[in-house]
């Protein structure tokens, strides 16, 4: 990453992205709370939200940067295995995310 | 708070079981609204240093530290806006620089449609503010506070703005430090969305079978990039996308009864 983007450019990036993600994240909203959805369509959309955890956890965990870590020598699945365990039993976002990063720390600066 | 077993017969006042879940359903609306703020802090820790980041980036792209801010608070879509500056330093054009953040964000789309059902008779403008602040994170957290039965749109709200919240103030102090900012991603910070998705995979996984729907999703992330090495090529941003896609809808045919 070296050149300088034109400030016309850069203007018309903030501004078509500014409209276009919005656009994305409201017209479904928008559409589908005013209709009743098929019953077989809601099933489906019943497990988007684990598939899409699913994926994002595989890929940040073993491809992150988009690219693949051999997973024994990998810090992050060990951390991420215990960030599960310590949510599992603590029920908590926060203390989990923090032991998650102390525990990446740590295995990064010790072990591997 | 762990899931108590519930006899039909004798089955306690829902107080006993969520000590907060009065409050949480019906109390005041700023109290909900700091409820989701509150269960939004992973969130706001998380974003702060992904947001230094893509200050730093965005001025060696040329952008000013208005300019920074101003695309982080208008769009918040981190994984899109960083594509953007890599887009725009090759010297891609604006029309197409927009489009590739739309093809990245296009799970969103996936996200507002899950949404929709847990929104109907929301007012327009908090169901604006819902939309303009659905991220991965907030979508996640959102949902599995849902899947509790203690979510409403005041404290999804709240959710929501403390994430924003967190992605401009660390777009900011990034874009105005950019000359002293080493690496903004040291102490782990890097490992704080990875950590927070492993947290809500647990939370959103409610039995054995999304368990495994969600083991399969993942499978199928990781096995797209080969596919693309045998000649069918992918975009990564479609990867998630099309995994969750396919895992869903596995999912619905297997398990329909």
């Amino acid at each position: 990453m070296s050149s300088v983007a034109a400030q016309s450019t850069i203007w018309a990036v903030i501004v078509g992205m500014a409209v276009v993600n919005f656009a994305l994240r409201f017209a479904p909203i928008a559409v589908f709370s005013r209709i009743e959805l098929h019953p077989r369509f809601l099933r489906w959309l019943e497990y988007v939200p684990i598939s899409v955890m699913g994926a994002l956890v595989a890929t940040e965990v073993l491809r992150p940067g988009s690219h693949w870590q051999p997973p024994l020598t990998n810090p992050g699945l060990y951390a991420a295995v215990l960030t599960a365990i310590v949510f599992r039993y603590s029920r908590s976002f926060l203390g989990a995310t923090v032991a998650g990063m102390v525990s990446f720390v740590l295995l990064r600066a010790i072990i591997f | 708070m762990p899931r108590m077993p519930q006899t039909p017969y004798t089955s306690p006042p829902a107080s006993a079981i969520h000590p907060g879940r009065h409050s949480a359903l019906h109390g005041p609306r700023w109290i909900r609204f700091l409820r989701g703020a509150r269960l939004g802090l992973p969130i706001f820790l998380g974003y702060v240093p992904v947001g230094v980041a893509f200050g730093v980036l965005a001025r060696t792209i040329g952008f000013s530290v208005f300019q920074a801010l101003l695309c982080s608070a208008t769009a918040i879509a981190g994984a899109g806006q960083f594509i953007a500056l890599s887009l725009l330093s090759g010297g891609t054009g604006a029309l197409m620089t927009v489009f590739a953040t739309a093809v990245v964000n296009s799970r969103y789309v996936l996200f507002g449609t899950t949404l929709s059902p847990h929104l109907r008779g929301v007012r327009p403008t908090v169901m604006s503010w819902l939309a303009f602040t659905l991220t991965d994170e907030t979508f996640a957290v959102n949902i599995a506070d849902r899947r509790d039965g203690l979510s409403t749109p005041a404290s999804m709200a709240g959710a929501g703005a403390i994430a924003w919240c967190g992605w401009v103030l660390g777009t900011g102090i990034g874009a105005a430090g950019a000359g002293w900012i080493g690496d903004p991603t040291r102490w782990g910070m890097d490992f704080a969305m990875p950590a927070m998705f492993a947290a809500l995979f647990v939370a959103l996984a409610e039995n054995r079978r999304h368990v495994l729907v969600g083991l399969l999703a993942g499978a199928v992330a990781l096995a797209l990039p080969a596919l693309s090495a045998a000649g069918l090529t992918v975009s990564p941003s479609w990867f998630v996308v099309i995994a969750s896609i396919v895992s869903a809808s596995i999912a619905a045919v297997a398990f329909s009864e």
